[in-house]
């Protein structure tokens, strides 16, 4: 029997480890930079420890299946009172309609990474990262497991008291500060700077002076006022009437730990060195190694070398709540911490970045991924700033400012880390760039940076904090943890669903439209082997019906509709049979932003068809419309990106009603249906719901195409004609540059491409009957 | 016994009109002797009916049927004709020519007596609630409640297979669940069966209707008298909560009746001899019969999301068991549970027996007060995709059929498709493979046409 058991488990095991190598295969479209194993220093050990399920879950099982804590944990007394469920295995449940909420939600925030968060309970999950996001923000070890403690209904589990212990004792209690130029490592705890000192190598890099031979000298300094305020923040913040059912205990020890952040360099003495600038690198790797990662903070108000640059908020901009929550953890204690801010889309991420820039007044370097982005970025600078125009320089392959005399430059990743050879001006550019020290560098749509280019962009660019915005900290692969060692902690994620009760951003009725496949297509489809199968799914007759009757439906509302198809083949067929515009990779520059003026400003053009290229920082705030008859396999970011092109908050609508809609048209039992189950995932967490709908009522009066058999027939013959290659997805230029010296064929079919062998897999992977059923008896 | 048509079999829970119909006319006779039944059947008439009883109480002679026909209006004649059959079907009125020899109506004299009796009052008292001592052992209403609910899990608990209820329940009982189809038993084990787990996902007022009716089904064979035992159950259930009642006029069939309801929850009596009982809820809610309305007396404990997790607020083994019929229990915590609703384990209780309304509806009914602000109070992605997973099991359907095939020429493989198309009996053709399959039902004729043309050619 327990032999038995093993080797199940060990199959699961196995199982995972294969469902692992699928998901990593993903989104090898931006990683395939990557090939190469990981620098395995280039992060801590602990990272490795992420996976507290297998570490930590030795509760026993119960008559289900299920994981049974009820005889390790007791519950208290009062449990009402408090909010929290903690499972051994890191899984944390909160209740949001607790009095306590608040308090606990701020901290779950802080602690550990949202798994979940619909209407009634919310799921967290403490990860190392979190955890070291969370003391590198300035929680205390004693503090976390105190005040969860306090949280929790029931008493908390040995495992995760050690696991917080564990992940935070060595982390957060070093940083790296640059102070007048001159790079400190700074710690509150002396002996931890000993034993630092200790290590040879980093020894070799102190910077010893002449005149002190004291091992640490005395931070003595005196904070004049360590609070950073910023622009455009509102005073009083509101600390409205508390509930009276809060137990004593937590609200007490929420106000503490409160003011603990505020009044964090104060009281305590601190001591530091300083080190040799050219060996920083070699401090930071090693400090990694050590256990000891350090967090770099930037005193920016005492950067003297470094000129200020005029630039602030204009009156007139007024930052939201959360947003300047998100800014408040960054400029927490005085100083500008490395960190990434996550926010839906269309919530003003932009925004944040601005105000950032703004706060630190310091050169800035703006990175995101395409040339439209570039153009948006600029413009959103001199919307909400009083910066001048000609300080702010734009390099891209189409526009290169000149670079003299700006304090702002804006990029993309692509054009930075370009490996090859340049044009002479570029090569101008690229010198300046390297030969500046900036004070911020603004990283845009954070997540799909391999973390090779990202390496190759700090090695070019010196700066002194990077803020990583990003609306979806999820890949399909775990590259996302790297992130966390490269840039910073995360240091905010916003909550979908308060966004959208608060107006901040639209309320979208997402809804998922089964379309059948005629008979002849699904007749082909069973036939076809090859990736061809895309092309019958995605032209399916009844999919561009559904997809022509939602367009003509919406375009009498007045409504403005974007349509994403990821395959090329079926954009052009769709846009050229309803003729409407279109772009996607191939099209210029100039003609794209014809396209979208057009869009935004012309009364007649309500519709646009474009492919993926539109998926990412195509700002579209007027549409309100998606509709999706293709997308990349599985890809969960993929769909919580491109619902974001319709989620910017619309004007003069009620809060409380729809006033976005986003539909994914899927041909039914074809294996479209297991990659929208998966691309759900994330949205679902988030609260989102999809409405299935199984018909469109009103369709049969509609005068739609593809209406006869005859006409449909033709449509296949089309589609059969159609070769291998179009069925392909389009290269995005991102990848365009990243394959642009190798040639690749991926192996392996479409599905374990876009992880559908994994949904497999999870289906199947539960196999455990009901005691009850066991009790039933098929005769 | 075949497996699958066992499992498609449904629960038939009849209301109590519908029970009291399938009885013979002399037993209804015999009950209307007793007001409390009157009141009982009263209450549960259609509405119209009840007018005519009411305006036919004191109306000696026949009534001319013209003349009741003329007391509804005109475009409801369907409740008319509906009343009248129920009153006919009832044994509350009767065929009674009126002077002149034209049909009418007439009330039995049994019902209308006795039922002047509850509209007037006198009589004896129909209550048993004749003058008691005080009680020393007095029970309060919550006391009563609780003890009800402990009992009928009891029940439930068994019906799941916890091993500690099978000591709590005589054989009288568990006779009484194998007698009702919800379990089987075999080399002394018991097994749920479809039925069973329906059961277990209606609501409780409906499981105690549904169990006492299979109880009366048994009364003759255990050599009680069902008269009694109905009259009893009838009185009970005009009882009031809390009050206690005396047990000393009781036959003995109905004193045998009475442990067996004390054992099911439905009567408090603190010793079998103790000369006084206590009905609780789950008794006086019966004569309502199958209600399909959710019982306000529960606290929900169920939170659904839209990510499909359940969350229960409950440490009974009981509800996590329910819970687990439909959902993957991931884990438990003292008095918390989540679980999560996934296709397979939909899908897996709808194998059994359990229809995709019985679970939405169980989640309804015991929803957490936190999901009752909501308007649905289920998310609506959540109920439609158990819908459509209950639908999508549906979507292939079997007909009988004969395959046609190797036709010599296409002229007669075309003339026998026509043949069979115009009397509806092709259910598919394929003309390039001169194929076509005709119902089992068109067979013979198709047949014989074919024969009869190969004759004549």
């Amino acid at each position: 029997m327990g032999n038995h058991k093993r080797d199940r488990k060990d199959k699961e095991k196995r199982k995972a480890k294969k469902g692992k190598f699928v998901e990593d295969q993903e989104d090898s479209q931006y990683d395939e930079i990557d090939d190469e194993p990981e620098d395995p220093q280039s992060v801590p050990k602990i990272a490795s420890k992420n996976d507290m399920d297998k570490e930590i879950s030795t509760a026993a099982e119960d008559e289900f299946g299920a994981k049974d804590y009820r005889s390790i944990l007791e519950l208290k007394l009062d449990h009402n009172a408090r909010p929290l469920y903690v499972a051994p295995n890191g899984h944390i449940f909160l209740e949001s309609f607790s009095p306590v909420y608040k308090h606990a939600h701020d901290f779950l925030i802080a602690i550990s990474e949202p798994v979940s968060r619909p209407e009634h309970i919310h799921e967290y999950k403490l990860t190392a990262y979190s955890l070291y996001a969370a003391v590198s923000v300035g929680l205390q070890t004693n503090d976390i497991i105190e005040y969860l403690k306090r949280l929790c209904k029931t008493t908390l589990p040995e495992g995760i008291v050690e696991f917080i212990k564990l992940c935070t004792v060595s982390y957060g209690k070093v940083k790296m500060v640059l102070k007048h130029n001159k790079y400190f490592i700074e710690s509150r705890h002396p002996e931890i700077l000993q034993k630092l000192l200790r290590d040879p190598e980093i020894a070799a890099c102190r910077l010893v002076k002449e005149e002190s031979h004291l091992k640490e000298e005395e931070n003595s300094e005196k904070k004049s006022n360590s609070k950073v305020y910023l622009p455009g923040e509102k005073e009083g913040v509101e600390n409205g009437n508390e509930a009276s059912k809060v137990p004593d205990d937590i609200s007490n020890f929420f106000e503490k730990m409160d003011k603990d952040e505020d009044e964090d360099d104060k009281d305590l003495k601190t001591v530091s060195f300083e080190i040799k600038q050219e060996s920083l690198e070699n401090v930071q790797r090693r400090c990694i190694e050590l256990e000891y990662p350090l967090l770099a903070e930037y005193d920016f108000r005492n950067d003297t070398i470094n000129p200020d640059i005029n630039i602030n908020l204009k009156p007139s901009t007024t930052l939201r709540p959360y947003q300047e929550k998100s800014l408040r953890k960054m400029f927490g204690n005085g100083r500008a911490r490395s960190g990434i801010i996550v926010l839906p889309c269309g919530a003003g991420k932009t925004l944040v970045g601005v105000t950032a820039a703004c706060t630190v007044k310091k050169r800035c370097l703006v990175l995101c991924t395409s040339g439209v982005a570039v153009e948006q970025w600029r413009s959103q600078f001199l919307m909400w700033s009083t910066v001048d125009d000609k300080l702010i320089c734009r390099f891209t392959s189409d526009a290169k400012d000149k670079p003299t005399g700006c304090s702002i430059c804006i990029s993309t990743y692509s054009m930075i880390s370009h490996s090859n050879k340049r044009s002479w001006e570029a090569e101008r550019v690229m010198e300046w760039l390297q030969n500046q020290e900036w004070g911020l560098m603004l990283l845009d749509e954070v997540q799909f940076i391999p973390a090779k280019m990202f390496r190759r962009v700090l090695s070019v660019v010196q700066c002194h904090t990077k803020l990583g915005l990003t609306a979806t900290l999820v890949r399909e692969d775990d590259k996302i943890t790297d992130l966390n060692f490269l840039i910073g902690p995360k240091l905010y994620e916003a909550n979908w669903l308060e966004l959208q009760q608060g107006g901040y951003i639209a309320r979208v009725q997402c809804a998922e439209v089964w379309c059948p496949m005629t008979p002849e297509f699904f007749k082909e489809y069973l036939g076809t082997r090859t990736r061809k199968q895309l092309l019958l799914y995605v032209t399916n007759p009844n999919k561009f019906r559904a997809c022509e009757y939602l367009i003509k439906y919406h375009e009498r509302r007045n409504d403005k509709i974007i349509v994403f198809s990821d395959n090329v083949f079926a954009l052009k067929k769709y846009a050229v049979k309803m003729s409407k515009p279109f772009l996607y990779g191939p099209t210029a520059q100039r003609e794209r932003l014809n396209i979208l003026d057009n869009f935004k400003m012309n009364p007649k053009v309500n519709v646009i068809f474009v492919s993926k290229v539109a998926d990412n920082s195509f700002d579209l705030p007027e549409a309100n419309v998606l509709i999706q008859i293709s997308s990349h396999g599985g890809s969960r970011r993929q769909e919580a990106q491109r619902l974001g092109r319709i989620l910017r908050a619309k004007k003069g609508s009620p809060i409380d009603e729809y006033n976005a809609f986003f539909y994914s048209l899927v041909s039914q039992d074809t294996i479209e249906m297991l990659y929208q189950s998966k691309r759900q995932r994330f949205l679902i967490n988030q609260g989102y719901s999809y409405k299935v709908i199984t018909k469109l009522s009103g369709m049969e009066e509609e005068q739609l195409s593809y209406g006869t058999r005859d006409e449909q027939l033709k449509l296949l013959e089309e589609v059969q004609r159609a070769n291998e290659a179009d069925a392909e997805e389009e290269k995005m230029p991102l990848d365009a540059f990243i394959n642009s010296k190798k040639v690749f064929r991926r192996p392996g079919n479409m599905a374990s491409m876009s992880g559908a062998d994994d949904s497999v897999y999870l289906e199947s992977r539960r196999k455990n009957v009901h005691p009850l059923f066991k009790k039933f008896k098929k005769r | 016994m075949n497996g699958a048509s066992h499992a498609l079999k449904r629960l038939n829970c009849k209301d109590l009109i519908s029970y009291l119909k399938t009885l013979p006319p002399f037993i209804l006779e015999e009950l209307y002797n007793n007001p409390a039944t009157c009141l009982a059947v009263f209450r549960n008439l259609p509405e119209v009916a009840r007018h005519y009883v009411m305006r036919l109480l004191f109306v000696e002679s026949p009534v001319s049927q013209d003349v009741i026909k003329h007391w509804v209006v005109k475009g409801e004649v369907e409740k008319h004709e509906k009343s009248i059959e129920a009153l006919k079907e009832l044994q509350v009125w009767d065929h009674s020519p009126i002077p002149g020899g034209l049909p009418g109506w007439k009330l039995k004299p049994t019902f209308r007596q006795n039922f002047k009796v509850v509209m007037l009052g006198g009589g004896t008292s129909w209550t048993r609630g004749s003058a008691l001592e005080p009680d020393k052992y007095t029970k309060d209403v919550d006391s009563l409640e609780k003890y009800a609910i402990d009992r009928w899990e009891c029940v439930l608990n068994f019906l799941v297979g916890s091993p500690s209820s099978r000591e709590m329940l005589t054989a009288d009982i568990i006779n009484l669940i194998e007698y009702s189809g919800l379990m089987t038993n075999s080399e002394n084990n018991h097994y749920i069966t479809p039925a069973g787990f329906q059961f277990l996902l209606m609501d409780t007022a409906s499981q105690v209707w549904y169990l006492i009716l299979q109880y009366l089904d048994t009364v003759e064979d255990r050599r009680m008298n069902l008269v009694e035992t109905l009259t009893f159950l009838f009185e009970i259930s005009f009882a009031s909560l809390g009050k206690e009642y005396s047990a000393e006029k009781l036959t003995d069939g109905q004193s045998r009746f009475l442990q067996h309801l004390r054992e099911l929850g439905l009567i408090h009596q603190r010793k079998r001899k103790s000369g006084r009982f206590y009905p609780t809820r789950l008794a006086i809610d019966l004569a309502n019969g199958c209600s399909n309305t959710i019982s306000e007396t529960v606290n929900g404990f169920i939170v659904v999301e839209t990510n499909y997790k359940i969350y229960a607020y409950t440490n009974s083994p009981l509800h996590t068991a329910l819970l687990a019929l439909f959902s993957d229990i991931l884990c438990r915590f003292p008095g918390f549970v989540v679980s999560n609703l996934t296709r397979e384990s939909v899908r897996n209780a709808l194998a059994h027996g359990i229809t995709a309304y019985q679970i939405i509806n169980y989640l309804k009914s015991y929803a957490h007060p936190q999901m009752l602000k909501n308007k649905p109070i289920l998310p609506p992605t959540i109920t439609d995709q158990i819908r459509i997973w209950e639908l999508e099991r549906d979507r292939i359907s079997y007909n009988e059929g004969v395959l046609y095939n190797q036709f010599l020429s296409q002229n007669d493989f075309e003339i026998l498709k026509e043949h069979a198309r115009e009397r509806g009996v092709l259910i598919w053709s394929n003309t390039a493979k001169r194929m076509m399959v005709v119902s089992l039902e068109g067979h013979d004729d198709v047949r014989r046409f074919w024969k009869k043309r190969k004759q004549d050619s």
